[in-house]
C-alpha cells in the first residue's frame, strides 16, 4: 500500500494541482496578501514622534529637515500564512474502499504540495487520541519527498480523541494560520467542541470530511455482527431495507448537520468520497476558495 | 402409506446436512464499522423484536424440516391404500380402434386414445405395489409392445408409442393372447382399456373375474356410414347404391349424405334420422361408364372416420355368347340368354352346333363366353371363358373315374359369386360323372360323398365352369337355380371382370387375389386414388398370387395386373365402430385394482412435491419479510 500510494502518477498530479492552485487562487491573491516569498516589500503605515530607545535607522530626515523635529517611521508588520493540515490517524479512517486513509494522505500530501509552492509554511499533523508529531513548517517544494515519507509510514489506530488534539495543538501553535483538518468526524458532539476551540484562536478553517462508499450506502442485509473499528466494541443486527434506510438518513443528517455547523461560523467545508479522485477533489476545494485566507 | 421406492427414507439423512445449511444461512456475519454508535442509533430506535426474531428463525427451521420431509416422502413414491395388497402381473389391453378416434368434448377435446393413455398412466402409478407389467395393443391384430416389465415408465412410453389404428380391433383376441402370457403368473389381472367395443366388453369382463374393464369416453354424438355397396341394373343401365347410416347418438338428427362419382357430385340424400336407429337407402345412380364412388355425411360430430365410404362402379357392359350344343337341347340355354338381356347382347350371340363349331374352330370370332353343352370339341381356344356342361376337353385337369347315380346336390361355397342367390336342394339329378380334379380347382357344389359336381377352373388364361352332369337331365332347368346360374356364370366370368379381387375390403384386411394371377405376371402397382394425389407402390408377386397389406387407409385402390386394371375400396363401414355410446363397467376398475388415494386430487407424490414447493415459497417470503420488514 505504500509503495503504491504515493507514485509517479501522484507526483504528476500534484505538479498540476500546483498550476491549478496558481491560476485559481493564488494569482489573483498576490496583491492582496504581503509575503515574504513574493519579495522583501516593506510597507508604510504611520509616524510618530520619536522617543529614546527607538531605533534612529527609523528617522525620517527629511521630515526633520522641513520640521526640524524628529519624527520615525512606522511600517506593517509583515504576514506569513502558514498551512496546518489536521490529519485523523483513528483506526475509522482504516476502513472501506477505497481506503478512506489513503483517500486522506493522499489529500493531505497534495494540499501540503500546493501550500509549500504557494504558501510560507506547510505542516501535516497526524492526530488520534492526542495530538502526534507531524512535519511542520515546512517550507519550499524540495520538502515534500519528506513529507511523502512521513506520510507513508503514518499508521492509523488508536481512538479519537479530537478534543484533547485540538487542545494541545492551540497550545503548541500560537499564530493563527490556515487550518485544514481531514477527518470522518465521528463523534459530532466532541468535533464540534474541537473546532470550536481551533476557531477561538483565530485559525482559518476548513474541514474535509471523509467518507467511503460503503459508509454512504452500506451493501449489507441479513444477519450480522458489526463490529467496532476502533473500540471492537459490537452489536447483533438483522439488518433490514428499514434500517439500512435509517442509517442513510442517518449519515446524511450527520454530514447535513457538520456542514450546517460550518457554514454558520465560515468554516470551509467539503465531504470527499474515496471514490472520487483525489485531484478532482482537491480542484474542487480550490475553486470552492478553501485554501484562500 | 405404503412407499413403492423405500430407498428413498435414506435420503432423510440429508435432514441433518439441512439443518447445517441453514445454520449457516442465518449464521451472523461479521462486518467492521467505524462507527458502531451510529448502528446502536439505530437499533434503538427501532422496536425490540428477538423474541419474535427467535421464533421466526425456529418457524423457518421448522418449514425446512418439514419441506425435506416431503421431499423424501414424494421421492419414495408413497401410496395411500387399506389392507395388505400383493402384487399382481397385469396386463394392459389398450384398445386403438377406430372408435378410439372419437373426440370428447367434455375432455378437452382429447381423443379417446389419449384419455386411454392417461389411463394407463394413472394406473401404473395409483397401483399401491410394485406390480409387473405388459402391454398389448388391440389394433389390427393383438401386438405385444412391452413384454413384462417392473418399470412403469416403460409402460407409458410404450403406451404413448401407439399410433391409431382406423380399423376395428379384436379385443378377444387380444384377451386370448394376454390369458396365454399370464399363465404361469402370480394374481393375473387383464385390464382392457377401451371404450366398449358395442358391449363385447361386457361379455369379456363378465366371463372372466380376471379381466377388469376400464371404461374410456362419454360422448355419443356420431353418425356413421356402416354399409355402402353397389349393383349394377343392367336393364336400367344404372347402379344402385345401397346405403345404411346409424345413428349412435341419443338425438334425433336432420342432416344429408353425398353422392361424389370420381369427385364430381352425383346425388344428395337429405334425410332425417330417429335416436340409436338406421336408416337405409338405395340411390339410382346412372353411370354406365362407371367410377370411385364416394358417399359422406355432410355433418361433423364425435368421430369423422365412419363419415364417409367408398364403392366402387363397374363399368355396364354386356357379353357375346357362343352356345355349342346339339340343336335339341339348346332350348333351355337359349332362354337362359335371352333372360339375361342386356347382360347378355343378344345380337352378337349364336347358337351353333358342335360339328359346325369343329369345323369353323379356327376361324371364330373372339366371344366373351363360350357354352358347350354335351359336346366334346377337339379343340378350343388357348385363352377365354367357357362353360363346360357334361363334357369337357381332355387339356383340362379333370379325370372322370366313373359314374354316380342319382346323387344329391349341395352348394359347397356359398359366399362365391358363382353360387350367389343359388338354391339346389333337392334337385334331381338322374346320374352324374364321377371326377377328380388334378389342379387346384373351387368347387362350388359336390355330393354327400363330396365329389365335385359343379366346379371351377382356374387357369392362368383360362377359367372353365364345369357342370359334371347332363343338366337335360334332370330337373333343374324346371328351377329358378338354372338361370341364375347361368348368370352367375355370365356375371362372374365376363361381365364383372377382371375380379381379381374383392370390390370392398374393411380397414386392416389383407387383399389377396380370388384367382391366379397370369403366369407371366411377376409384379403388380397398387395405387391409392384420392382427391389429393396418388401414390403407387409395387410388390412383386408370389406364384400366382400376391399380398397386400398396407390397407390402414380408406380409400379406393387400383390394382394393376399386367395390361388388366382391378378396383377395389377400403372402408371401415363397421357397426360397432360407429356405435361409440359408452358402455359402463359394471364395476370400478378403481376397486377392482385396489388404486391408492389421492392427494389434494394428485398422486401422492406429487401431491407432497407441491406442498413441498408452496412451503419454500412461503420459507422464502417469510425469511424476506423479515429482511424488508
Amino acid at each position: 500500500m505504500s509503495d503504491e500510494l504515493f507514485d509517479k502518477d501522484f507526483l504528476k498530479k500534484l505538479e498540476y494541482l500546483d498550476l491549478v492552485a496558481r491560476r485559481l487562487v493564488f494569482g489573483r491573491q498576490q496583491a492582496m496578501r504581503t509575503s515574504v516569498k513574493k519579495g522583501a516589500s516593506i510597507e508604510f503605515k504611520d509616524f510618530r514622534e520619536y522617543s529614546p530607545g527607538d531605533d534612529p535607522r527609523t528617522i525620517d530626515w527629511s521630515v526633520y529637515a522641513r520640521l526640524g523635529e524628529l519624527y520615525v517611521k512606522l511600517f506593517r508588520q509583515e504576514e506569513e500564512l502558514d498551512l496546518w493540515i489536521l490529519l485523523d490517524t483513528s483506526a475509522s479512517m482504516d476502513f472501506g474502499e477505497p481506503n478512506k486513509f489513503d483517500h486522506a494522505r493522499r489529500l493531505a500530501a497534495a494540499l501540503a504540495y500546493i501550500g509549500l509552492a504557494n504558501m510560507d509554511s506547510a505542516s501535516v499533523v497526524p492526530f488520534a487520541q492526542e495530538l502526534g508529531r507531524g512535519r511542520e513548517k515546512l517550507r519550499g517544494r524540495s520538502r515534500v519527498f519528506e513529507l511523502l515519507d512521513f506520510l507513508t509510514q503514518l499508521p492509523a489506530q488508536g481512538e479519537t480523541d479530537f478534543e484533547l488534539a485540538t487542545k494541545t495543538f492551540v497550545t503548541r501553535v500560537r499564530k493563527p494560520g490556515l487550518v485544514v483538518i481531514i477527518s470522518d468526524f465521528y463523534g459530532l458532539l466532541k468535533a464540534q467542541s474541537a473546532i470550536d476551540q481551533l476557531r477561538f484562536f483565530k485559525h482559518q478553517l476548513y474541514v474535509i470530511q471523509i467518507a467511503s462508499p460503503w459508509e454512504l450506502d452500506p451493501p449489507i442485509r441479513g444477519e450480522f455482527r458489526l463490529v467496532d473499528t476502533e473500540t471492537s466494541e459490537h452489536e447483533d443486527l438483522t439488518v433490514t431495507d428499514s434500517m439500512l434506510k435509517r442509517y442513510k438518513q442517518a449519515f446524511t443528517s450527520f454530514s447535513a448537520e457538520l456542514r450546517s455547523y460550518s457554514m454558520k461560523y465560515s468554516i470551509g467545508y467539503s465531504l470527499a468520497d474515496t471514490e472520487t479522485a483525489f485531484d478532482d477533489f482537491v480542484v474542487k476545494v480550490l475553486q470552492r476558495g478553501g485554501l484562500t485566507t | 402409506m405404503t412407499l413403492l421406492a423405500p430407498w428413498a427414507l435414506w435420503l432423510f439423512s440429508i435432514g441433518g446436512a439441512v439443518v447445517a445449511l441453514y445454520l449457516l444461512k442465518i449464521r451472523r456475519h461479521r462486518q467492521t464499522v467505524p462507527a458502531i454508535e451510529f448502528w446502536r442509533a439505530l437499533v434503538s430506535q427501532a422496536p425490540v423484536r428477538s423474541l419474535f426474531q427467535r421464533l421466526k428463525r425456529l418457524f423457518s427451521l421448522l418449514l425446512w424440516l418439514i419441506i425435506v420431509a416431503l421431499l423424501v416422502l414424494a421421492t419414495g413414491n408413497p401410496i395411500f391404500s387399506f389392507g395388505k395388497i400383493k402384487p399382481r402381473s397385469i396386463a394392459i389391453i389398450l384398445d386403438n380402434s377406430a372408435s378410439m378416434q372419437t373426440i370428447e368434448s367434455e375432455a378437452e377435446n382429447k381423443t379417446r386414445l389419449q384419455l386411454a393413455k392417461e389411463a394407463i398412466n394413472e394406473l401404473t402409478s395409483r397401483r399401491p405395489v410394485a406390480d409387473e407389467w405388459m402391454l398389448i395393443e388391440a389394433g389390427r391384430e393383438p401386438q405385444v409392445h412391452i413384454a413384462w416389465t417392473r418399470d412403469r415408465r416403460a409402460v407409458r412410453d410404450a403406451a404413448d408409442s401407439i399410433k391409431t389404428y382406423e380399423g376395428s380391433s379384436d379385443l378377444a383376441a387380444s384377451k386370448e393372447l394376454a390369458q396365454q402370457l399370464l399363465v404361469g403368473k402370480e394374481r393375473p389381472c387383464i385390464v382392457i382399456i377401451s371404450d366398449g367395443a358395442n358391449d363385447e366388453i361386457i361379455k369379456l369382463s363378465t366371463e372372466d373375474k380376471t379381466v377388469v374393464y376400464w371404461p374410456i369416453g362419454n360422448s355419443d354424438d356420431n353418425l356413421g356410414i356402416t354399409h355402402l355397396s353397389v349393383r349394377t341394373h343392367r336393364q336400367k343401365s344404372a347402379h344402385y347404391a345401397f346405403i345404411r347410416v346409424l345413428n349412435a347418438s341419443g338425438n334425433e338428427i336432420e342432416t344429408r349424405i353425398v353422392f361424389e362419382l370420381d369427385g364430381s357430385t352425383a346425388a344428395v340424400e337429405p334425410f332425417t334420422i330417429a335416436a340409436n336407429s338406421e336408416w337405409e337407402k338405395t340411390v339410382i345412380l346412372n353411370a354406365p361408364q362407371g367410377g370411385v364412388l364416394r358417399a359422406s355425411i355432410d355433418r361433423d360430430d364425435s368421430l369423422m372416420l365412419d363419415n364417409e365410404a367408398f364403392a366402387i362402379l363397374d363399368p355396364i357392359r354386356s357379353a357375346s355368347t357362343l352356345l355349342i350344343t346339339p340343336p335339341e337341347d339348346a332350348y333351355f340355354f337359349e332362354q337362359a340368354l335371352v333372360a339375361m338381356e342386356p347382360l347378355v347382347d343378344l345380337d352378337s350371340s349364336s347358337t351353333i352346333s358342335p360339328d359346325e363349331f369343329d369345323q369353323t374352330a379356327a376361324t371364330i370370332q373372339d366371344f366373351d363366353l363360350m357354352i358347350f353343352n354335351n359336346c366334346l370339341p377337339k379343340q378350343i381356344p388357348p385363352t377365354g371363358k367357357f362353360i363346360f356342361v357334361n363334357g369337357w376337353p381332355a387339356e383340362l385337369p379333370i379325370t372322370v373315374s366313373g359314374i354316380i347315380d342319382s346323387p344329391e346336390l349341395f352348394v359347397s361355397q356359398r359366399d362365391h359369386p358363382l353360387t350367389r342367390y343359388l338354391t339346389l336342394r333337392a334337385v334331381m339329378l338322374a346320374q352324374a360323372q364321377r371326377v377328380e380334379l388334378t389342379q387346384r380347382s373351387t368347387v362350388l357344389a359336390q355330393t354327400t360323398e363330396a365329389d365335385p359336381l359343379i366346379f371351377l377352373i382356374d387357369q392362368p388364361d383360362r377359367q372353365a365352369l364345369c357342370l359334371a352332369f347332363d343338366v337335360l337331365d334332370s330337373d333343374l332347368p324346371f328351377r329358378n337355380a338354372f338361370p341364375m346360374l347361368m348368370r352367375n356364370a355370365v356375371a362372374f366370368l365376363v361381365t364383372e371382370q377382371p375380379n381379381w379381387i374383392r370390390s370392398e375390403y374393411h380397414i386392416g384386411e389383407i387383399i389377396q387375389p380370388v384367382r391366379p394371377l397370369p403366369r407371366d405376371v411377376s409384379e403388380i402397382t397398387i395405387a391409392r386414388l384420392s382427391a389429393d394425389e396418388i401414390s403407387q407402390q409395387t410388390i412383386p408377386t408370389n406364384g400366382e398370387s400376391f399380398t397386400f397389406s398396407s390397407t390402414l387407409e380408406r380409400g379406393p385402390l387400383r390394382i394393376s395386373i399386367g395390361n388388366e386394371f382391378a378396383y377395389a375400396v377400403v372402408n371401415l363401414t363397421s357397426t360397432k365402430e360407429t356405435a361409440i355410446g359408452p358402455v359402463v363397467a359394471i364395476a370400478q376398475p378403481g376397486d377392482n385394482l385396489v388404486l391408492t388415494g389421492r392427494l389434494l386430487g394428485m398422486v401422492p407424490w406429487l401431491a407432497l412435491t407441491v406442498i413441498a414447493l408452496a412451503l419454500i415459497t412461503l420459507e422464502w417470503l417469510t425469511y424476506h419479510f423479515r429482511w424488508t420488514e
